[in-house]
């Protein structure tokens, strides 16, 4: 198949056209066209097919690329592509998404798809955190109050966010403790810290909060979901949010309070609510 | 980050590729767009065996296959406008080949040769690569672009020239 004499394939003159071979078979390719004319008519002929195909199809590949199809911004509207979560876990991400997003009415960013915020998705991770986790007794958080210390070191080096424990103690609730939550599948914003507030009629607040996400974006979202009341906000250095069940009067109250304990700035975001 | 900057990379291909199957311009950059983030989406599927541009070429055909499908399932057909919407043909013609009974033939050979063709020829794709997007033995490979070949030469009107037995 290399030298002169031996036998030239079918694949061999592809190669030949494509150019896919190897000096000595190009020579013997061409040593063997030189004396069968009608073989080489059609090499020829799957020659000009090939510069065809080029000039017809050629020129989108040098087109300027759109931004839509920029992979960066992608990722970025994708929020949380970028820890590479295993694709059945995204499949059913999305799927209670795309079921809380037609079922629950989305204010504040409402326009945008809800599976495709980061905010939504913080949201839903805080509502389902708080849901689970306030219906227990024995076990409804990770380390209790009496830790205090420990429980603030402990989330705020996971989080990577120095974070207080608000002190809400004047809205009538209490520390129950806190508990350190995986990174959502689509969040881009890391491990969340839950924190439990309970006030003397059993009722529980929690306090959800991530570090910021990549953007650093501020942004601010009131919803309900699942008939609980859910306030977020994001700042530069984190994003929070407070679930609960609670008047919503007294649930703004609240928020307002975590907002202004976790944030020593004055207060932008909320000063409206 | 490093891993988006290589799917940058291969976006003009995609895009070639997306276009010369489609033949419509908005559906291909749709098709690539969904590849891209279906991309970034299942990164940790990629097992780097191949390269990137490989996982990133089946994606592509995937989704276009699905779409294809899904076109038919519906009984929603290309619109006439697209299939007849020759593409802006440069004046100077390669060979004796007219670009438009090339681009008419190209639409009418099976989808299975025309990807291989097109990957082979268009996208420069090794044989062994274009058979592992198509995710088929390299013969086969070589028998589809062989009967590619074969139909866009007898479409192309050569009777001019000398027919030619089929010599094994």
């Amino acid at each position: 198949m290399r030298r002169t004499g031996p036998e030239i394939t079918e694949a061999l003159l592809h190669g030949y056209v494509d150019g896919k071979l190897t000096e000595a078979q190009r020579a013997s390719v061409e040593l063997y066209l030189a004396s069968h004319p009608g073989k080489a008519a059609e090499v020829a002929h799957w020659q000009h097919q090939n510069e065809a195909l080029r000039t017809l199809f050629g020129a989108a590949a040098n087109e300027p690329v759109p931004a839509r199809l920029d992979p960066q911004l992608l990722a970025r509207r994708r929020t949380g592509s970028h820890f590479g979560v295993p694709w059945p876990r995204l499949a059913a991400a999305a799927v209670v998404l795309l079921a809380l997003g037609v079922s629950a009415g989305w204010y504040g960013r409402s326009a945008v798809f809800p599976e495709e915020t980061a905010s939504a998705i913080l949201i839903e991770d805080a509502v389902t955190a708080h849901a689970l986790f306030t219906r227990e007794r024995r076990h409804a958080v990770e380390v209790a109050a009496s830790e205090r210390a420990h429980l603030l070191t402990w989330l705020s080096s996971r989080i990577a966010r120095p974070i207080e424990s608000p002190d809400l103690t004047a809205e009538g609730f209490t520390l129950v403790g806190g508990r350190l939550l995986p990174a959502s599948a689509y969040s881009e914003a890391g491990p969340a810290a839950q924190l439990m507030y309970e006030n003397d009629a059993a009722q529980r607040v929690t306090v959800y909060v991530t570090a910021a996400l990549p953007d650093g974006a501020g942004d601010r979202v009131f919803t309900t979901l699942d008939s609980l009341d859910a306030f977020y906000w994001a700042n530069d250095r984190i994003t929070c949010t407070v679930v609960g069940d609670l008047p919503e009067a007294e649930m703004q109250m609240l928020a307002r309070k975590v907002y202004a304990e976790l944030t020593r700035r004055p207060d932008e975001a909320y000063r409206d609510i | 980050m490093q891993f988006l900057d290589e799917i940058a990379g291969s976006v003009p291909a995609l895009r070639r590729y997306a276009r010369a199957l489609t033949r419509n311009a908005d559906r291909a950059d749709d098709l690539v767009q969904d590849c891209l983030e279906r991309a970034i989406r299942k990164r940790r599927l990629w097992a780097p065996t191949g390269t990137l541009q490989s996982w990133l070429f089946k994606l592509l055909l995937n989704l276009y296959r699905n779409d294809l499908r899904r076109q038919r399932r519906r009984g929603d057909h290309v619109p006439l406008e697209a299939l007849g919407a020759e593409p802006a043909i440069p004046a100077p013609q390669p060979g004796r080949i007219a670009l438009a009974e090339i681009s008419r033939a190209i639409d009418a050979l099976p989808g299975e040769q025309r990807e291989a063709l097109l990957l082979v020829v268009l996208e420069g794709a090794s044989y062994d690569e274009a058979a592992g997007i198509l995710g088929i033995p390299v013969g086969t490979l070589m028998s589809r672009l062989s009967r590619a070949r074969g139909t866009l030469r007898r479409a192309s009107g050569t009777e001019d020239e000398p027919r030619l037995r089929s010599v094994k």
